[in-house]
């Protein structure tokens, strides 16, 4: 049995996805209107979330957040989810950490990320695939049983 | 104070249990909390106690179960007193 390592050419790379029910977002916008946008979003996300698809945009993008604090890996962590952002070039989400999220990435050693984002009626899901500096203190592979040529089972 | 906090969890939780017969160490998560039906049910929460969640305190283990949502709004409550 091997156990893979979570790195490639060297660097350490973390995934994180998460799936968001679109009608949940509508009902905590029915309920709390604006106090769930502001504690959630940044004005950015907020403005970039207008027209037919509003809902299902903000479910994206809560999905992003999760998926973000998935790759993080540490449960004891605040997250804040305005410190969490999802910004546009162009066609392409891409990702914007402040404060101490952003100091926590620099701690772990994020590098660069990519996001990817996507909604159907009832769903939205995010992805998010994070690119770390070489590890200095992990352990990068572990071997049990002697079988590493064999592969994952 | 757990009372308010189970009736807030039946309103805004969508739990697949009744969380007023939980025990208060139950893992939340475990029952059906979602990330998000924790957002509901802060926002609930500050409205039912007169306080507001700071940032510091926004983790998974501040809703994981009735206890650790008693404690982190006591002192909440004691703060703002």
């Amino acid at each position: 049995m091997i156990t893979l390592p979570g790195e490639v050419d060297g660097r350490r790379v973390r995934v994180g996805c998460d799936v968001a029910d679109v009608e949940d977002v509508h009902n905590s916008l029915a309920a709390f209107g604006d106090r769930y946008l502001r504690k959630v979003f940044t004005t950015g996300e907020i403005n970039d979330c207008q027209g037919r698809n509003r809902v299902h945009r903000l479910a994206a993008r809560f999905a992003a957040k999760e998926a973000v604090i998935k790759a993080f890996a540490e449960p004891d962590m605040s997250f804040p989810w305005r410190e969490i952002e999802v910004t546009r070039d162009g066609p392409l989400p891409l990702l914007r950490l402040s404060g101490t999220l952003a100091e926590s990435a620099q701690r772990q050693g994020w590098l660069s990320s990519s996001l990817s984002l996507s909604h159907a009626d009832c769903h939205a899901m995010a992805v998010v695939l994070v690119v770390c500096s070489p590890a200095v203190d992990e352990p990068t592979f572990t071997v049990n049983g002697g079988d590493a040529g064999a592969g994952a089972r | 104070m757990q009372d308010q906090i189970r009736d807030v969890l039946a309103t805004h939780g969508r739990m697949a249990v009744d969380p007023r017969e939980v025990d208060e160490q139950a893992d939340l998560y475990e029952l059906g909390l979602t990330s998000h039906a924790s957002v509901d049910v802060m926002l609930a929460l500050e409205d039912a106690f007169d306080i507001e969640f700071p940032d510091e305190v926004l983790k998974k283990s501040t809703f994981e179960s009735v206890h650790n949502i008693a404690q982190v709004i006591e002192g909440l409550v004691k703060a703002v007193a």
